[in-house]
Parts: structure tokens; C-alpha cells; sequence
């Protein structure tokens, strides 16, 4: 370990200026700042709200109660739902997008992003004025005849899922789409050409040459997802937990920020664990088959 | 084994089109598609495939009309150009996919499998990654995997253009020796004139869409059916002139070059025609011989010794002719020097006779 940190230094010396800026980034904006929250976390709140520099496990140890495990779980159902439900809608438009000539490709992906263009709390609202008691299509449902009530989207669990999966549909799309595009179509041909059919040749040919896209697209929007405030406190309403709500809350409510960094700690590292096992996994499964 | 037929098929797309197209080929045969590329030989592979539907016309296997079959319902298989490969899989299963897709008993795959791999000499490649294949295991794990399923009908669409040249000639007797162990139909689509000449039982010379000639390599190459087939097969040379029968049953050219006996057979020809003469089929002479019938007299421009042969540029009047020696001895070797005078000859029946086709070469 020594020994490697050592030879770290040494390097440190050959390294180009993109390569400092890049560490300076890294450590001014990523690590710097989690380190923080992680130090508060172990530190108490005094009972004016400020932040007692004292040692303590307490934070951890109520974090770990039922009540945040279980909004710790309803999180994590929660995105890996938008995030599936991104990939089964994000999936067809890739291809698209992968097979369509230069020119409708352009156009496809500036329409995708075009809302984006758009501030992201307007679009919220633009949601709420869609999907609302009063809103557009409860109006036409209505006078259609096909509900005599209100259809209740907002400020239910649905809501919420609706907004993650309008938000972060097209950061799943990109990554899905330089999957495919890269993706040969002989090898299509030559899947049915030795006798698969159409699904045999999606899941035994164009999926596993296209997996590494669909696990990275899956974690870009996930990971976010797990820590989002804004969209499950404006569509989700006050009914609907969500772990990043429960953590403004700690902060900015309670004024708690030790118990707050301390949940904001367990979900930053619990996410770059379960990066790190993917990625190890991979590491191991690949070297197998090579040698 | 079935016969494949193709019965006046036709396929359009923008402005190529496959003009009514009739083949038979024989179970087990080795035929090729020869043309040059934009003739229509890979739309004829696609349609055989089940890659692309036919405007109008069948193709018959056997008793069984397959044209509009999908690729997976026939029992066609394809050895693609660039092989096409599965990256995500090692050797052993891209060559056992089709035999996995039929969900056969483990046992009776993994023999199929090494029987195929050996037969291909992949054997010891089973492990391996696609990304670590040479160019010509890569050909051969291709040939194992569609060869594996025992096809009726083996596509292979130019398999030796990502070779070495040095590796092709070795490579093409391979595949003709396991054409004839399989059994199998094989059938090539190549731009290569020689390829195609050295593997095929018989082979289609096809252009714009047409397909000029069908026949045996020595038929093609002696006998072809016009002036593009006989330069694309190999190198020609071309005097025009007008047949005249000087005598009953002797017939003649004449020409700006003088007057040349030739052989003419049943076919009726025009007044106007062109006489073809491989340079093979040409010797050079030192002396005007009586013994020889047609000479030409003409001036060495330049000589390329390619070891088991020495090529000729030779100028007479305005014509360039080519000429190949190859049985010579030193002596008229070293004799021989770029503008030397020197005489052609050829024997009448050598000369190809064709009605005159597009403007003088």
C-alpha cells in the first residue's frame, strides 16, 4: 500500500495539465464536499440545530431504524421501476434512432431533447397542468365520458414515476443509442441466417452485444433517480416518501445536518458498492471466458 | 440433396434491377456468381438467402418452393463477408448457435461441433475470443458455424477478400476439397475471375443485372458467349476485320492487319466481326516461319518476367497485343529484349470468333 502510494507521487510529476484539471474538479466538487457530509455525519446536532463536533454512531444507528429502511426501499423499487420502464420505452426509440439515415437521426435526437431546453421546474409544471384534477386530460376524459370523477395522478406514487420516467427518458436514450449504433447488422443477418427467429435473435445476438450500453444508460439514471427531491415533492405530494425528500427534510426542515449527511452518506456509498461489485463482476466474468 | 432453381427471378431497387434470372444448379455442385461489382451476384445470394424478396419468380430446393420463406425457415446458410461473427461468444458457440437455437442434446452438440472444427482445422480454437482470431481462423470458424447444421444450400459471399493473397490459393483448395467431403451445394460470389475459375464446377459470368453465360470454367474461357465475358475472365486480345469464306468450309478474316485463317463452328455470325486471342494462346517468333498459318509482325515495347512466365507488350502498326510465353527455353529468353522485332502466331482454331460489340479496344 506504501509502496503504491509512493509510486502515485511519483507519477503525479508526469502528469498533463487536462489531467490536473480534471483531478482539481474531481476533488473541489466530488470528493471534497462528500467528505464533508461524511465527517458531519458522525457529529451530533446541537439542540439549536448547529453542528456539534463530537463523535458519535448514533446518526447511523437511527438511520438503520425501520421507518428509513423502508423508505430506503420504496426509493429503490421506485427508480428501478422508472428506470426499467426508460429502457422498455427507450430500448425501440434507440434503434430508431441507430437506423435511421444521418439527417433523421439529427433531427430525432435535437426533438428528444428540445423539452430540455425548457427550465426544469416549467416542465414540471407543464406536467401538473396535463395530469391534474383540472387538468387537460382529465378534462377530455371527462367530457369524453369515460370517467365521471377526476383520474387521480398527482401527489400518488404514480405521479412521481411518471416524472422520473419523462425526466430521464432521453439520458437513457443516448447511451442505448451509441450501444446500437455501433452494433454490426450483419451479425442480425447471420443470427437469422442460422435459424433464429425474431426474439431469439434480439435476445441471443442484439442483447449481449448491446448489454454494457443498457447497464451504463441503467446506472446514468438510476443513481439519480435514487437521490431526486424536486420532481417526488412537486408531483408526489406530501403522502409520497421518497428518500430524497427525507433528506431536505433532515436538513432544511429539522435542521439535523448530521442525521441528513448520514443518510445522504449511506446511499452515496451504498450506490458506488454496488458499482464497484458490477463492475468486479465483470472484471472476473471476462477473464474467465478469455483464458 | 435437392436441386436449387432459380426461375425467372426478378428483383428491382432504385435504378438496378436482376433481369429474369434462370438457374439449375445440381446437389453437391461448387458454382459460382462472377461479375463485376453492381452486376447483381450479391442480390442473387440475398434473394437465395431469404434476405430479400423477389419481385416476381420462384426459387425452387428440391420440390419445395422456399422464395418466400424467412432466413431462419430455410435450410440455406450464409458465410458472410466480413463473417459476421458473434463477439459476445467464444469459438466453440458461435460455431454450436444453430445446433443450440434447435435445443439438440449437449452430447450430440459438442460432437457435431468438434467434428465440424476439425474438419475446418479450428480444433484447438474452441476457447478463443472472436477478437483473437487471425483473418483466416476467423474465415474458417465461419465456415464451421454455417457448415455445422448440415445446410442443403452453402452461401458464401466474396469469403477471401479480408485474406492475404498468399493465404487465398491454399485457402480456395480447402474449401473446394471440404465442398466435395460435405456434399453440400456451395455457392460462391466472387469479382475474382481466377477464384472462380479454379473452385467451380460451373459458374455465371452476370452483368447490369443479366446473366450472360452459364457453363463449365474451360467452356467459359474458350468458348465465351461475348466480348465481356471473354475480357472478364482473363485478358484478351482483339483484331476486328470481315469474315469471308474463301473457299467452301475455309473461312477467313480480313483485317487492317492482314488476313488471318480461322475455324468457325455452327454458329452464325456477321460479316463484321472480332477475333479474340488469349495471350497464352500466342507465340513469339524470332523469324517469319511458312510453316505458320497467321503471323503478325511487331515490335517488343516492353517484357515482364514473372518467373514461370514472361508477359510481352508488343506494338504492331497501331494495335497493342499481349502476349504470355511460358514453356521457353534460356536461350530464346535472353534473346528476347524490348524493341526487338519479332512475329505473332497462333493456330486458326485458337482464335475466338464474336459478332462485334461497342467500339474497338
Amino acid at each position: 500500500m506504501k509502496v503504491e502510494v509512493k509510486r502515485l507521487v511519483l507519477r503525479l510529476r508526469d502528469w498533463p495539465p487536462s489531467a490536473w484539471i480534471f483531478f482539481a474538479w474531481l476533488v473541489c466538487l466530488s470528493l471534497l464536499p462528500f467528505l464533508i457530509i461524511f465527517a458531519m455525519s458522525f457529529a451530533v446536532r446541537s439542540p439549536g440545530g448547529d453542528i456539534a463536533w463530537t463523535f458519535t454512531l448514533a446518526n447511523y444507528e437511527r438511520a438503520f431504524h425501520l421507518v428509513y429502511l423502508r423508505v430506503l426501499t420504496k426509493t429503490v423499487f421506485l427508480s428501478a421501476g422508472a428506470t426499467l420502464t426508460c429502457l422498455l420505452v427507450g430500448f425501440p426509440v434507440a434503434y430508431y434512432l441507430a437506423r435511421a439515415s444521418h439527417a433523421q437521426r439529427q433531427i430525432g435526437l435535437i426533438l428528444l431533447f428540445i423539452p430540455f431546453w425548457t427550465n426544469f421546474i416549467l416542465r414540471i409544471y407543464g406536467i401538473v397542468s396535463i395530469f391534474g384534477n383540472h387538468g387537460l386530460l382529465n378534462q377530455l376524459l371527462m367530457r369524453w365520458g369515460l370517467v365521471d370523477t377526476p383520474v387521480e395522478i398527482l401527489y400518488t406514487r404514480a405521479g412521481v414515476y411518471l416524472g422520473l420516467v419523462y425526466n430521464y427518458l432521453p439520458f437513457l436514450v443516448v447511451p442505448l443509442f451509441s450501444a446500437l449504433e455501433k452494433f454490426d447488422l450483419s451479425l442480425r443477418e447471420a443470427a437469422m441466417d442460422l435459424g433464429a427467429n425474431r426474439w431469439q435473435t434480439f435476445t441471443r445476438v442484439l442483447l449481449p452485444n448491446v448489454k454494457e450500453g443498457v447497464a451504463v444508460g441503467s446506472l446514468f439514471v438510476f443513481i439519480p433517480m435514487m437521490g431526486e427531491y424536486v420532481i417526488p415533492d412537486l408531483l408526489g405530494g406530501a403522502k409520497e416518501v421518497f428518500l430524497g425528500k427525507v433528506m431536505v427534510e433532515q436538513f432544511f426542515t429539522m435542521h439535523d445536518w448530521p442525521f441528513g449527511s448520514a443518510l445522504a452518506s449511506i446511499l452515496s456509498l451504498g450506490l458506488v458498492l454496488a458499482v464497484w461489485l458490477r463492475m468486479s463482476l465483470e472484471r472476473t466474468r471476462s477473464q474467465t471466458t478469455s483464458s | 440433396m435437392y436441386e436449387l432453381r432459380c426461375e425467372s427471378l426478378e428483383k428491382s431497387f432504385g435504378s438496378f434491377a436482376l433481369q429474369a434470372l434462370d438457374l439449375a444448379i445440381q446437389p453437391g455442385e461448387f458454382f459460382s456468381l462472377l461479375g463485376p461489382s453492381g452486376c447483381g451476384k450479391t442480390t442473387v445470394l440475398r434473394l437465395l438467402g431469404g434476405f430479400e424478396q423477389p419481385g416476381r419468380g420462384r426459387i425452387m430446393l428440391g420440390e419445395r418452393d422456399i422464395t418466400r420463406l424467412p432466413p431462419h425457415k430455410r435450410n440455406v446458410h450464409t458465410v458472410f463477408q466480413r463473417y459476421a461473427l458473434f463477439p459476445h461468444l467464444n469459438v466453440f458457440e458461435n460455431v454450436a448457435f444453430s445446433l443450440r437455437l434447435k435445443k439438440l442434446p449437449r452430447a450430440e452438440i459438442a460432437r457435431r461441433v468438434e467434428e465440424t472444427m476439425s474438419l475446418t482445422e479450428i480444433g484447438q480454437l474452441a476457447q478463443r475470443r472472436i477478437n483473437q482470431l487471425s483473418g483466416g481462423q476467423a474465415q474458417r470458424v465461419a465456415l464451421a458455424r454455417a457448415l455445422v447444421d448440415q445446410p442443403a444450400v452453402l452461401l458464401l459471399d466474396e469469403p477471401f477478400s479480408a485474406l492475404d493473397p498468399s493465404l487465398r490459393v491454399r485457402v480456395r483448395e480447402e474449401l473446394r476439397a471440404i465442398c466435395k467431403k460435405v456434399g453440400a451445394t456451395f455457392i460462391l460470389v466472387t469479382h475474382d475471375q481466377e477464384e472462380a475459375l479454379q473452385l467451380s464446377d460451373r459458374l455465371a459470368v452476370m452483368r447490369d443485372g443479366r446473366c450472360l453465360q452459364v457453363g463449365t470454367p474451360k467452356m467459359i474461357y474458350e468458348d465465351p458467349a461475348d466480348a465481356f465475358v471473354a475480357s472478364f475472365i482473363g485478358p484478351v486480345n482483339e483484331i476486328r476485320g470481315e469474315l469471308a469464306e474463301t473457299q467452301p468450309g475455309e473461312w477467313s478474316v480480313n483485317s487492317p492487319a492482314g488476313t488471318f485463317r480461322v475455324k468457325k463452328n455452327g454458329t452464325p455470325l456477321p460479316r463484321e466481326v472480332s477475333m479474340l486471342l488469349r495471350p497464352e494462346k500466342m507465340r513469339l517468333l524470332r523469324q517469319k516461319s511458312s510453316a505458320q498459318e497467321n503471323l503478325i509482325e511487331g515490335e517488343i515495347l516492353d517484357l515482364t518476367y514473372l518467373g514461370s512466365r514472361t508477359e510481352y507488350t508488343i506494338r504492331s502498326r497501331d494495335s497493342i497485343f499481349k502476349v504470355s510465353e511460358a514453356e521457353m527455353e534460356r536461350q530464346k529468353k535472353r534473346l528476347l529484349n524490348p524493341r526487338d522485332r519479332v512475329f505473332l502466331s497462333w493456330k486458326s482454331e485458337d482464335a475466338i470468333l464474336l459478332p462485334q460489340t461497342g467500339p474497338a479496344r
